[in-house]
């Protein structure tokens, strides 16, 4: 559903040396699977989740979601792929119903059919006591959710989240957990990018460490984690290695 | 969905959403400010000559209050603040990952902006020409609707293309274009105001009120005498031109994470 095939992104920096944020990534998450994108500050895994959601080209290599390339044909990525970026931006004004209304537009939504999806989103996604709210009035963990519906509202098969619990609280992080862990077992590709492990240790299929803008260990918890350790562990693991390397 | 649908239905979604964004207590106070002003001065006026101007002397009064002044700052305060907004704080990401999303920024909004601007120009002049109590008031209500919305696309659309190349520095840049040229280009009798939509305001002011052979030959130079369906064709040509440019440089731009997650 998700590929990303020896991804390089280069930036020019201001002083005009190359800054290579991604440099030959390569993963694929398939439907109903939740894979966690691993990495520190500066890893990698921002650039990589916007080429996906075509907001950047890359330099070389593809990203590709449900068969099509986000440079190829990045209209057909757009309706096939829900993305959730680092910052809400939900603006304050306006209700969760009316950013669900107006988002549903944006992908030729409208009467029934929309009134429908809208509904369907505030109830699956717990937002039945605030739905007509002006957004600047909810909690932190609320507008998280009103971001995820957002990516929701056109139904996509896949969805690529950035951060998505670092502005939350303990349970504020769990509701929105459950509700992609829900996404995921009715058939949803998930991607999911953060450095809070311990939060979707037991939660993601796979993962997928990203250190200096490459891959430096891939694999379920299992497969990363010796007899006794914990995901935290493993992840130190892999990026010292790949700095000694 | 496709093509222009896709364009026409992401355009009129954003609009929407930019028309709500703008009725908040604030944005409406200052939509009355821009509503009373006119009428205030002419009130103003009123009371300072004692006599009734005659009708030109209002013309005049109107078109540098409500085309100009009104729909200059109400498009200030829409049009680049809303996309720069969009830009800056990174909400824009949101419209960009939908199909026909960018194009669809900049035009949904500028079409917000003008119809915000243009129900706010045409509000005003109502309230003046009443408060003013003009002979024929029909007339020139009429004439300076078709400048009110004339203003509003052009400018509006001039407006866009700072947003787009210098978000942070929208509203500076704007008033900078206004400036350098709707307010210096647009008033030197030479080619490079024929691209101002000042040029082509001045020039419908003197047509719709047949004012041809009154003025006098010095003013002939900042007017052009081309009838009224070119000024407002070239108004369209630059209106399209300068959103097609908007529109493709943010298509082509790129907005690289300023911090990894």
């Amino acid at each position: 559903m998700i590929v990303v095939r020896d991804l390089v992104k280069h930036y020019r920096s201001g002083d005009g040396s190359v800054v290579r944020a991604v440099d030959g990534v390569s993963f694929a998450v398939e439907p109903g699977e939740m894979v966690g994108l691993l990495g520190a500050n500066g890893a990698g895994k921002t650039t990589t989740l916007r080429v996906l959601a075509t907001l950047l080209t890359p330099t070389a290599g593809t990203a590709s979601v449900a068969g099509c390339d986000a440079s190829a044909d990045p209209v057909a990525v757009r309706r096939r792929l829900g993305y959730v970026s680092a910052t809400t931006g939900v603006p304050d004004r306006l209700s969760p119903r009316e950013i669900f209304g107006s988002f549903g537009r944006l992908h030729g939504l409208d009467g029934a059919a929309l009134a429908d999806r809208v509904d369907r989103l505030v109830a699956a996604l717990g937002l039945g006591s605030c739905a007509d709210r002006p957004a600047g009035r909810l909690s932190s963990g609320q507008r998280q959710r009103v971001s995820v519906g957002r990516a929701l509202v056109h139904d996509p098969p896949a969805l690529v989240l950035d951060e998505p619990t670092s502005a939350l609280d303990v349970i504020g992080a769990r509701d929105l957990l459950d509700i992609l862990t829900g996404l995921r077992d009715a058939g949803h590709a998930i991607l999911v990018s953060t450095h809070r492990l311990h939060e979707i240790e037991r939660r993601c299929d796979r993962f997928v460490v990203i250190h200096g803008g490459r891959v430096v260990a891939a694999g379920t918890r299992d497969e990363l984690v010796g007899p006794g350790g914990d995901l935290e562990q493993a992840f130190f693991a892999a990026v010292s290695g790949a700095e000694a390397r | 969905m496709n093509g222009w649908r896709d364009t026409l239905d992401a355009t009129l979604a954003v609009a929407g959403f930019q028309l709500a964004r703008l009725r908040t207590a604030p944005r409406l106070a200052l939509a009355a400010l821009g509503v009373a002003f006119p009428a205030l001065v002419v009130l103003a006026v009123r009371r300072a000559v004692r006599v009734d101007p005659d009708r030109d002397v209002w013309a005049v009064l109107l078109y540098a209050l409500v085309p100009e002044a009104v729909c200059m700052l109400g498009l200030l305060v829409t049009m680049c603040p809303a996309v720069a907004d969009e830009l800056e704080r990174g909400t824009w990401v949101h419209v960009a990952t939908r199909p026909g999303g960018r194009r669809a920024l900049v035009l949904g909004t500028f079409v917000a902006s003008v119809v915000w601007t243009s129900t706010i120009g045409v509000l005003a002049l109502v309230v003046a020409v009443i408060v003013g109590g003009m002979s024929e008031p029909l007339g020139l209500i009429l004439v300076f609707t078709g400048l009110v919305v004339v203003s509003s696309v052009g400018r509006g659309a001039l407006f866009a293309l700072p947003a787009v190349v210098m978000p942070s520095r929208a509203l500076v840049a704007s008033v900078g274009v206004a400036v350098v040229v709707e307010y210096l280009a647009g008033f030197l009798p030479a080619i490079v105001n024929q691209a101002t939509v000042s040029l082509r305001l001045r020039s419908l002011l003197v047509q719709g009120l047949d004012w041809q052979k009154k003025i006098p030959a010095q003013l002939k130079l900042i007017v052009d005498p081309q009838p009224a369906w070119v000024q407002c064709g070239a108004v369209v040509v630059l209106a399209v031109v300068l959103l097609t440019v908007a529109i493709v440089i943010l298509e082509r731009r790129q907005f690289p994470p300023s911090e990894e997650g």
